[in-house]
């Protein structure tokens, strides 16, 4: 639009409101004359209306050689028809939506932003549609929960009356009349409502998934697919049937069978719910504390001296370092000694044994003769079995 | 003699050490070891093979005192105040001439292991609090003059190891299948003809225990099952046929076995 006359400029700044400024005859052949003309006639038509002119090379030599395309911005041959709107001209293949690029039906556009539209594609790219029935909305838009309503479609979706006028309550994720969401809080006072169907779901019935309470049966085991019940359980992001769930590599308690879904205690080649892996005398929880391993079974400190006989016959104590055993008991280092005399013995020192203890030879050499013989008597004895 | 055990004393004294050994130096009285009683940081003091007569009550002064080993001297009689010594775990008065403990034996608070072999006690020696003595885990009665053993033993849970070897048993009672940590059990060389049903309780046939009860007149359904095996016996008195036998066995009032030791001889019982 390089090429524009000072007439021109001066009509499309006056073109609003129409007036006639100069007192032109229907046989006016200048251009200027020709478009204001029909822009006068436009405005007794909706806003957008066009009319279409006969590039008419009439007699009066009239001609639109200077007038340029408001599109493509070429100029226009000597019979071509040509559109005007609003003052501007354009090709009639240059006339078109800008959206779609096809001819306006029936003449009828939409602008928006400084482009046409068709009817159509406005609609679709910029009109609200109703969150109930679909269509386009023209005229009232109720805009609530998120979306744009026919007032007739914006209804109670429990009792189905009309709230455009009476106004509406959000109820968990639901919108409803004031009648309505009244009874609906007295009822579910203390209960869950389900996050998708959102009614109301029984204290025992219901499951939780990624923090939020469901009725089980919207959902299906991820694994086997059958519909869940409220046994079902969460792991890693997905729901699980409690059959599948115990089946997935998580550890089984070698006491109790049982899954272990918190702190698991490895140990003795299996896993253990803490507060099950116990002392196998005493069945006390280790909880942390060391514990003892003997034949695949595990043992408190206590216990596992006790039972395996590394506590100190004398001193009665956990043996520490060495471990002298005879006789089914065992002594410390400080206290394997003759069991009369005290005195320490070693591994060299020879003893005898009297009632299961040791006795070194000095002190059994000192024993009454008829001791001796009984002992001996009994020593013989035990030989012949 | 005299000024070779001062230098023992002494030197125990001097080194502190809390152990000492008295053993075969002919000691008659404690009291005339110089400087003995003094040592009031024992934790065990050795005795042995000495020829005391008496405690003096004064031994309760020894109050770290853990262990007392008197074994094999001529002792007639303990002083009470022994059942006061607040630390003693190990008494040993094997092989003297005791025909009775002390009274109020059983107030010993930490006695763990009583050494009362070849003596001359009876039931009617002990007593009557012994059986308080829950502390003790091994008792020694072996070659002593009890003819039963008194259903009070039923209370010393902690027993773990029983010797009544050699002495003049006629039956066991009941409370014996009580003693639920017994790992060790002498009753050989006595007169006992059966066991109670009770004895069944208890666990002694594992490698880790002992069990020895030879030289007893066993009647002879027991004595065939000692014939293959200490388990068999034990599994044959825990059967209904056993209960039937055991208790028609009572009610028959059958003799006593006679005495087959003669103790004439045991040093314990020969005055001087």
């Amino acid at each position: 639009m390089a090429a524009v006359t000072p007439a021109q400029s001066s009509a499309a700044r006056n073109r609003l409101p129409p007036m006639r400024l100069q007192s032109l005859n229907d046989q006016t052949e200048s251009p200027l004359f020709q478009r204001r003309r029909n822009a006068q006639d436009k405005d007794d038509y909706p806003l957008f209306d066009i009319s279409a002119i006969e590039n008419g090379f009439d007699g009066t030599g009239m001609s639109l050689g200077n007038a340029v395309c408001r599109r493509c911005g070429d100029g226009f041959d000597m019979q071509e028809q040509i559109i005007n709107s609003n003052g501007e001209v354009w090709h009639t293949h240059c006339f078109t939506c800008a959206q779609c690029f096809q001819p306006f039906p029936e003449g009828t556009f939409y602008e928006y932003e400084g482009r046409k539209y068709c009817e159509h594609d406005f609609r679709v790219l910029f009109a609200p549609s109703c969150g109930k029935c679909g269509e386009f909305i023209s005229g009232r838009v109720i805009k609530a929960m998120n979306a744009s309503w026919h007032p007739q479609c914006f209804l109670c979706q429990l009792c189905g009356i009309c709230m455009a006028d009476s106004g509406f309550v959000k109820n968990a994720g639901r919108a409803l009349c004031r009648e309505c969401n009244a009874k609906e809080k007295a009822k579910g006072t203390g209960k869950y409502v389900c996050h998708k169907c959102h009614d109301l779901i029984e204290i025992n019935g219901l499951i939780k998934y990624r923090g939020e309470a469901y009725h089980p049966y919207h959902f299906n085991c991820h694994s086997c697919g059958v519909e869940l019940n409220t046994e079902a359980r969460e792991k890693d992001l997905e729901l699980y049937c409690l059959r599948c769930h115990d089946k997935m590599g998580i550890p089984i308690c070698g006491a109790c069978r049982r899954p272990i879904e918190e702190r698991v205690v490895h140990a003795l080649g299996k896993t253990w719910h803490v507060e099950h892996f116990v002392c196998a005398k005493c069945e006390k929880p280790f909880l942390g504390t060391r514990h003892y391993e003997k034949k695949g079974l595990a043992y408190c400190e206590i216990h596992y001296h006790q039972l395996f006989g590394n506590i100190c016959f004398v001193c009665n104590s956990i043996i520490n370092g060495d471990v002298f055993s005879a006789f089914n008991k065992a002594w410390c280092v400080h206290h394997f000694a003759c069991s009369i005399c005290d005195r320490k013995m070693s591994q060299k020192t020879k003893f005898f044994e009297f009632d299961q203890k040791p006795v070194c030879k000095n002190c059994y050499d000192k024993f009454p003769g008829e001791l001796k013989k009984r002992l001996k008597k009994a020593y013989e004895e035990q030989g012949k079995k | 003699m005299s000024s070779k055990l001062k230098k023992v004393v002494d030197e125990s004294r001097d080194g502190n050490n809390p152990e000492l050994d008295l053993g075969d130096r002919g000691i008659v009285n404690m009291l005339e070891v110089p400087g003995l009683m003094e040592l009031q940081n024992l934790t065990r003091l050795t005795l042995c093979h000495n020829k005391l007569t008496a405690l003096p009550p004064a031994i309760a002064n020894f109050l770290s005192l853990e262990i007392l080993n008197l074994f094999n001297n001529s002792i007639e009689e303990l002083p009470t105040t022994l059942s006061s010594m607040p630390k003693l775990r190990i008494l040993n008065v094997g092989m003297n001439k005791l025909y009775t403990l002390s009274r109020g034996f059983g107030a010993c608070p930490q006695l763990e292991v009583l050494d009362c072999t070849y003596n001359n006690l009876s039931e009617k020696s002990l007593p009557a609090n012994f059986f308080c003595l829950d502390t003790l885990r091994a008792l020694y009665m072996g070659d002593n003059d009890f003819e039963v053993i008194p259903p009070e033993i039923g209370r010393l849970k902690n027993l773990q190891i029983l010797c009544f070897r050699e002495n003049d048993l006629v039956a066991l009672p009941k409370e014996i299948g009580d003693l639920v940590r017994l790992r060790e059990l002498h009753i050989q060389g006595n007169r006992l003809t059966v066991l109670p049903p009770e004895f069944g309780n208890l666990d002694l046939v594992g490698t880790k225990q002992v069990f020895k009860a030879d030289n007893n007149p066993w009647v002879t359904p027991i004595a065939d099952q000692f014939q293959v095996g200490a388990s068999h016996v034990f599994d044959y008195i825990r059967s209904d046929t056993y209960k039937f036998l055991y208790g028609r066995h009572l009610s028959a009032n059958a003799p006593l076995p006679p005495k087959t030791q003669d103790k004439s001889k045991k040093i314990s019982r020969i005055k001087k």
